[in-house]
């Protein structure tokens, strides 16, 4: 589903992403661990799509076709989701409105029709349920005065509401207690499927317990220094990335 | 600026004379004060942002009544429609609903015509516009809602210009408020593709516990100058809530002076400008707390693109004992491009020490983050640059009254970024 050749990033010049290559297949869960600084934001935003950082060499595919020239826009009608580290306040704009306009992007990007404010209110009813979200927090301003929990959960309802193919999630478990994690690891293995595949980049191992995965990647200094099953994240909780890589 | 331009308004105003009752001398007072002061400069304080060199360069002729035009669609639900064609009241066109049973509409010349000192009464001018709109004016409309009398839906008074090329038309309403009577004014501005000037004055009073919401919406056309001056005073526990949306024009100002003249008055004075390419909108406002307990409120936003312009004077003066004075100003400017220009000038006097006064200023871009993840959503540039348009503008539409005035203010604002964003698209993606 992603294939990531030989990619070189640089963000103002600097060279971060220094000739990663990675392989998701549909269905699987890959997790991408690494210290601070590794460029493993820099990875997913640059899968993303983000303007400021330059691919400097390697390719991108994304169910087969090049993605690097896309907007990120037309990534998402692709059917790419990025989860944010630090979601983005928006005062003025409500989150209803922000996830209406979203989906119906999306769908306009395929082709489809727009959903009719009914049919997407009766969506987002189910979606925010599953993930324990007040209703009325969706009525306000995208993510202003939302605590660190709320933002990650709501990223998850946009998350369930997209659908996406793949949806790579940036440090979703960062800033959460448990109660929160384990409800955005239900949101994460809700979108589980034979079709579909995830992305976790994380730095601890602790939403790997809600979230099973089959491959774990350890990222050190813009490349990805070693592959293994999931006993690869405990062994990495127990020794640090030092002895393991 | 040139002998012809002064001599010509010289000779404007001597070929008005007989026009409107008791305007003889008044005309004569003011036409002699503008031979001596002439259109002001950069130099002038007021006029630091406003470049009128078209004004001191171009003598601009008395609009003529075209032979036909067609009146603007509706832009919500009103009371009444009034409807003035190059400066001049077109009753023909015009609707006065069920209003002549509550209040009095009707012309100025009927107005100082009833009573010959009424001229004295007009508010002559201190800055050049409204002493030339003084020495010039030939039409307006005097709005009189009696104690107590409540209208509910909007009055639209709609100025339209057309066919003027070179000319200019200086309309002058009055509006009075008895106590506790309640109004909401719509000015509209519309123009053609003609070179013109619209120049007006409205005047109104606010009673005691009397509340009049006035709002404009200036779409006038592209090569217009369009100069605006209101001139309000509030009584007691009155309420005066403007907004002013400027769209329009190649020139475009607005200049509200608002006196809160007894305890307890209160002013909201709101404005969105939108200035496209070789677009300067210029927004003044000046309000004064005479008295204690007096409160005001002003929030500004506005968004300038490519080579447009968008100014801001806000000024405060508390005078000596008006104590327990309120007053905010929040003044925020958004540029679409780095070649536009936003200037901001908040202006604070007080003279008394138990206030609160506070104002803020900002100019800034269009932020990337909320950008980046408008489109991580899969939302489109365009879409994006809009949506957040919207939220920075929408903070200066909250108080208005009426929820299908603020509907067709939203409207025209999106139909602006719509028409004005896709010139930025490039920049974005790039």
């Amino acid at each position: 589903m992603l294939t990531v050749r030989d990619l070189r990033v640089s963000v103002e010049n600097k060279e971060i992403i220094k000739g990663l290559s990675l392989e998701i297949k549909p269905g699987e869960v890959h997790a991408i661990m690494g210290l601070n600084g590794a460029g493993k934001s820099t990875l997913a935003n640059t899968i993303a799509g983000r303007n400021d950082y330059e691919v400097t060499a390697g390719t991108i595919e994304f169910d087969g076709k090049d993605i690097k020239d896309l907007e990120p826009h037309e990534r998402v009608g692709e059917g790419l989701f990025l989860g944010f580290q630090y979601p983005v306040e928006i005062p003025g704009v409500s989150n209803l409105n922000f996830m209406r306009t979203a989906l119906n992007s999306v769908r306009r990007y395929r082709g489809e029709e727009d959903m009719s404010a009914a049919e997407f209110m009766k969506l987002v009813r189910v979606k925010a349920a599953e993930l324990k979200m007040d209703l009325d927090m969706l009525k306000r301003f995208v993510n202003v005065g939302f605590s660190g929990g709320e933002k990650k959960r709501n990223e998850m309802v946009q998350m369930a509401v997209l659908n996406p193919k793949l949806a790579v999630l940036d440090e979703t478990d960062s800033g959460l207690d448990i109660d929160a994690l384990k409800v955005v690891a239900d949101g994460i293995n809700a979108q589980r499927r034979n079709d579909t595949a995830i992305l976790l980049i994380t730095h601890y191992q602790r939403l790997l317990n809600y979230v099973q995965p089959d491959v774990v990647h350890v990222m050190i200094d813009g490349k990805i220094v070693k592959s293994g099953g999931k006993e690869l994240a405990a062994e990495l909780e127990e020794k640090g990335y030092a002895d393991v890589a | 600026m040139p002998e012809l331009v002064t001599t010509a308004y010289s000779d404007q105003a001597a070929s008005l004379d007989g026009t409107l009752a008791g305007m003889g001398h008044v005309r004569s007072a003011a036409i002699s004060k503008f031979e001596e002061t002439g259109f002001p400069t950069a130099r002038d304080e007021n006029w630091r942002y406003s470049d009128i060199k078209q004004l001191r360069g171009q003598a601009f002729s008395v609009a003529q009544k075209p032979p036909s035009t067609e009146i603007p669609d509706a832009i919500c639900e009103t009371a009444a429609r009034l409807v003035l064609v190059n400066g001049r009241f077109d009753v023909e066109r015009s609707n006065f609903g069920d209003l002549l049973q509550a209040m009095s509409i009707r012309p100025i010349a009927n107005h100082l015509m009833a009573n010959n000192d009424r001229a004295n009464e007009l508010h002559s001018g201190s800055d050049a516009l409204t002493v030339l709109n003084t020495a010039l004016m030939r039409d307006g409309l005097v709005f009189s809602v009696p104690a107590g009398v409540e209208i509910e839906e909007p009055i639209e008074i709609v100025h339209l210009m057309s066919g003027a090329d070179g000319a200019a038309a200086h309309v002058r309403h009055l509006i009075e408020l008895g106590e506790g009577a309640k109004a909401t004014i719509l000015e509209r501005f519309v123009g053609d593709e003609s070179t013109y000037w619209f120049n007006s004055v409205l005047q109104a009073r606010v009673a005691e516990g009397a509340a009049l919401n006035h709002y404009r919406l200036q779409t006038e056309g592209p090569q217009a100058i369009h100069t605006a001056k209101a001139v309000v005073s509030v009584g007691a526990g009155g309420n005066y809530n403007a907004c002013n949306i400027s769209l329009g024009a190649s020139l475009s100002r607005f200049d509200a002076e608002v006196r809160l003249l007894v305890d307890g008055a209160n002013a909201t004075i709101d404005g969105v400008a939108l200035a496209a390419s070789r677009q300067s909108h210029d927004m003044l406002v000046h309000v004064d707390h005479r008295m204690p307990t007096t409160t005001s409120d002003q929030v500004f936003r506005t968004v300038a693109d490519a080579l447009g312009k968008s100014s801001f004077q806000g000024k405060i003066t508390v005078a000596v004992g008006a104590q327990q004075t309120l007053a905010d100003q929040s003044f925020k400017a958004l540029l679409l491009a780095r070649t536009a220009e936003a200037n901001a000038k908040p202006e604070l006097e007080i003279y008394a020490d138990d206030v609160k006064c506070s104002h803020g200023a900002t100019i800034g871009e269009l932020d990337a983050k909320a950008m980046f993840y408008l489109m991580s959503r899969g939302i489109d540039p365009a879409t994006a640059r809009q949506m957040l348009v919207e939220a920075f503008t929408d903070d200066a539409l909250e108080r208005i009254d009426n929820a299908s005035v603020a509907d067709a203010f939203r409207d025209r604002i999106k139909s602006w970024m719509m028409a004005h964003a896709p010139t930025q698209l490039e920049k974005d993606v790039a």
